[in-house]
């Protein structure tokens, strides 16, 4: 069959019988291991991620207690830098708890036997949310150099604070919003992201937003097509 | 349906349509120990569907859902399995290659070549434009509309053409 010919639709399908038929004939099925998987008592779909998730929500919801306590306190003492650091970090830590529970609906909302653009959006938009994570873990980084500052120390500090502290926390501040801003599909091919997101636990994030790309892809043409 | 009835019908089915789960996790999978995985995985989402299963779709319909569904999203490496197979190397599927005329077997390896290249979704779509699944059919898997289906399948096809004369020259 020349590769011209193949040029013909029929002759594209001819060719996917050929190996259909060459799999008939030498594929086999090892009915030991096939009748192990009837044996098994099988989670859902995607039920393996919900233990590491309900985990993170709970360690959160310790943290956020704390950091609770620790407003209390710093108001009862009048520390307003504490005061206001930890009231940043803990609405961001709550929004990143929101994503997570987020994440545990759209696990159990995925079902497998839904059409292929139904289930993989949804899959798609669970992985894809660890961005949101992502992003709001580094819009924290400036209250992690301000929680500790004290009244006293700006009004008795002496230059250096001033000359190390205010370039330090403006220089925080710029990185955190820019990181939030930019970390998104678009600037994938990026180095800094491919140096931030540069490891295995990041592939699932990645490629899903590629598959989610790929499904807005098909949905602007169903809206084009049906006018 | 009895534990041993369902079981044994599970086997039936699977072994008619093997030839499916192993096209899917073919197209999908380039690395062998992965591919072994995904097709371990695919049996398993079809074992824990199988009593939902509608009658009104044929097997190979329900059977090429869910092994796309899962064959797309089988980047989730973090959640792998434990191999049921043991020893690892002979996995559920074996597949012994044949005869085939040289020229046949260099040309669906060129086809297999290209599907490979193809996106996830178009990916989805090509497989089941080549098993001659019709627009309809096609439509309810991928969940799209039966004219979104034709625009797409043609588009593919033509870039296949296009590759396909690539080699040629």
């Amino acid at each position: 069959m020349s590769n011209s010919k193949i040029m013909e639709d029929k002759e594209l399908i001819n060719l996917w019988k050929a190996y259909d038929k060459k799999l008939e004939e030498t594929l086999s099925i090892n009915k030991k291991n096939a009748e192990e998987i009837t044996k098994l008592k099988v989670q859902s779909f995607l039920s393996s991620m919900k233990p590491i998730k309900v985990f993170t929500i709970i360690i959160g919801i310790l943290w956020i207690l704390f950091v609770d306590g620790v407003i209390f306190i710093a108001y009862q003492a009048g520390g307003i830098f504490l005061l206001i650091s930890a009231l940043i970090q803990v609405i961001l830590t709550k929004l990143a708890i929101g994503i997570y529970i987020y994440q545990l609906v759209l696990i159990n909302a995925v079902n497998i036997n839904d059409s292929i653009l139904a289930t993989q959006e949804k899959i798609a938009r669970l992985k894809s949310s660890t961005i949101w994570i992502a992003r709001l873990l580094f819009l924290q980084i400036p209250v992690w150099n301000t929680f500790y500052w004290t009244e006293r120390m700006w009004t008795n500090g002496n230059i250096w604070v001033y000359m190390i502290h205010i370039p330090l926390t403006a220089a925080f501040i710029y990185l955190a919003f820019w990181l939030f801003f930019n970390i998104n599909y678009e600037n994938r091919d990026k180095k800094w992201f491919q140096l931030i997101f540069n490891g295995k636990e990041w592939t699932p994030m990645m490629k899903s937003m590629e598959v989610l790309a790929q499904i807005e892809e098909y949905k602007v043409e169903e809206e084009i097509i049906a006018g | 349906m009895m534990p041993d009835l369902k079981s044994e019908k599970f086997l039936t089915v699977l072994q008619a349509h093997k030839g499916i789960i192993y096209k899917v996790a073919h197209a999908y999978c380039k690395d062998a120990e992965d591919r072994n995985d995904l097709v371990q995985e695919i049996m398993i989402q079809l074992w824990k569907s199988f009593e939902n299963y509608n009658e009104q779709f044929r097997y190979s319909t329900w059977i090429y859902q869910i092994a796309l569904n899962v064959a797309i999203s089988f980047y989730r490496k973090e959640s792998r399995r434990q191999h049921i197979a043991n020893p690892i190397c002979e996995g559920i599927l074996n597949y012994a290659d044949n005869t085939a005329t040289e020229e046949t077997e260099e040309s669906i390896s060129i086809l297999h070549r290209f599907i490979a290249e193809l996106k996830e979704l178009d990916k989805a779509l090509m497989l089941l434009y080549l098993e001659e699944k019709s627009y309809k059919e096609i439509a309810g898997i991928i969940g799209i509309s039966e004219t979104n289906v034709a625009t797409k399948i043609g588009r593919i096809k033509f870039i296949l053409k296009q590759k396909f004369l690539n080699v040629k020259q």
